[in-house]
């Protein structure tokens, strides 16, 4: 197939309007596809992790990031990505003592640019697709983590803000008949 | 030089895609049983490797050459294993494997919503762009005729 | 999180001038992951489409808007051939970056128009297999189109065929036709 045709000025990018409407109008589908926004929400973030197990390949393939040594590195990569596919540039801060624990901090939150709540949805946690983005991708690199939205613009916070804690390391498979 | 066949796992051991540019004998087996005895070979000289060598092996490339072919796998940080076999001059095949990587299984498998990342590839597209890869690679360009 | 923050309003913040771009990776696979979701809740092609024509359908109502207040200072279109190069063009161009590459005329009835794409944007990365063969993505993009002549008084239906790349059928209502007529007369 040719990819001559792709658009002139830059072929990686799309326009971030066409993004942000095909997002509403997926969130606007399950809310009628679904009776509660719980559910809502937990399909946002499925759907999210599936998505993260696939860009985190693009990521890896284009970006080349080399493998991750300890949850600051983890951090670090997940800033860039953000920077790679929305545009944004998120602080990262809020360290648990721990070293277990941080937040992805967004100014502007590229998912919900047209967005207002409607007060029957008030509980609906309109972009957790990025919890599950974050969740698959770091699974895909052998890492569980917890991901969860503490704070969100849409709700009359000042930032919208994502905490991610790391839970444990994955081993590699056993192949069948091994021990 | 002359590139003889690749074999693609993923994290779980499950054979993707295989695909054969020269191949004369086979093994007389299943695809099935023969990938199993590949990615068990692999997983068992990686481990073991991992358990006696002195330096980190966390690169994600690794070859070994016999007297009469080489090996190499490419392991991504997501753990998918390329296993591309060659005979001992061919060149570039950590690069050729990267191309193939990025080129062909991130554009034509990832991106398309069709395919599943769980399942055996069946996408023609896919096989298709792989071996065009292949043939321009300059490890196969240069086979003797 | 408090019920008593003072939730921000929409009509506070300025109209997007349009410009903000994100990846195409991100966006093949949110759109990837819409197309699964609608799969798996249809038995056949047809009810696929459906679903993906509707929500295509949200987006152009939102373009409409976006457009007309941004491009084209509220003026509406009235008439089939200005609304036809509108989305050929504007629309095209917002959301796409670039013009579709045709637009043609059914020569056997007045009410068809053809919008020509050869490789939409949503179906750059998609390999249909053999046994489904008929499944064409930009059922989307046929929802947004819809959409937009529904919502600038233009009603008609469309559908995404594969023919030269992705062909968009455009069949306007009669009522349409009757009024450009009347309006061509004046």
């Amino acid at each position: 197939m040719s990819r001559q045709s792709m658009r002139a000025n830059d072929p990686k990018k799309v326009s971030g309007e066409l993004f942000t409407l095909t997002y509403g109008s997926l969130v606007a589908q399950l809310l009628k596809d679904y009776e509660n926004v719980d559910d809502v929400n937990r399909q946002l973030e499925r759907m999210g992790y599936n998505i993260g197990m696939r860009l985190i390949e693009d990521f890896l393939a284009r970006a080349n990031p080399g493998r991750c040594y300890d949850l600051r590195d983890t951090a670090d990569k997940i800033q860039q990505a953000f920077k790679l596919y929305l545009g944004v540039s998120p602080s990262i801060g809020s360290w648990s003592p721990g070293g277990d624990e941080f937040s992805v901090v967004l100014e502007t939150n590229p998912m919900a640019e047209f967005v207002e709540l409607p007060d029957h949805c008030l509980g609906l946690r309109y972009s957790n697709i990025l919890a599950g983005v974050i969740r698959g991708a770091c699974e895909m690199v052998q890492l569980e983590v917890m991901a969860w939205f503490i704070a969100d613009q849409l709700k009359g916070d000042n930032v919208t803000e994502i905490r991610v804690k790391f839970v444990k390391r994955l081993e590699d498979a056993i192949p069948a008949g091994e021990d | 030089m002359t590139i003889y066949n690749l074999y693609l796992f993923d994290r779980d051991g499950q054979l993707l895609h295989y695909a054969e540019w020269t191949r004369n004998k086979q093994s007389g087996m299943t695809r099935e049983e023969e990938a199993k005895l590949m990615y068990g070979m692999i997983f068992s000289i990686k481990s073991f490797v991992t358990k006696v060598s002195p330096v980190d092996l966390r690169e994600g490339y690794l070859t070994y050459t016999t007297n009469k072919y080489r090996l190499n796998l490419y392991e991504t940080p997501s753990r998918l294993k390329f296993i591309l076999n060659t005979d001992v001059h061919a060149q570039g095949i950590k690069e050729l494997l990267h191309q193939i990587y990025t080129q062909v299984y991130v554009e034509y498998i990832v991106c398309n919503p069709l395919c599943q990342l769980s399942k055996p590839i069946e996408s023609e597209l896919y096989a298709a762009k792989l071996d065009e890869v292949v043939k321009q690679s300059p490890a196969y360009a240069s086979r003797p005729a | 999180m408090s019920g008593s923050k003072q939730r921000p309003s929409i009509l506070d913040k300025s109209l997007s001038r349009g410009r903000t771009e994100v990846s195409l990776t991100a966006y093949a696979l949110l759109f990837s992951e819409m197309v699964q979701y609608s799969h798996n809740r249809v038995t056949s092609v047809n009810e696929l489409h459906n679903k993906l024509s509707e929500l295509g359908e949200r987006v152009g109502v939102r373009m409409v808007e976006l457009l007309f207040v941004r491009e084209r200072n509220y003026k509406r279109e009235t008439k089939l051939l200005n609304i036809l190069l509108f989305v050929k063009g504007t629309l095209w161009k917002s959301l796409f970056g670039k013009e579709a590459d045709k637009l043609d005329r059914a020569t056997d009835d007045e009410r068809i128009y053809y919008l020509i794409e050869k490789e939409p944007l949503v179906n750059r990365f998609i390999s249909v297999p053999r046994d489904k063969s008929s499944i064409n993505c930009a059922a989307f993009i046929a929802g947004i189109i819809e959409s937009v002549l529904n919502a600038t008084g233009f009603p008609a239906k469309v559908t995404a065929l594969w023919h030269k790349g992705t062909t968009f059928m455009i069949k306007f209502d009669d009522t349409v036709l009757t009024r450009d007529k009347q309006l061509e007369g004046r």
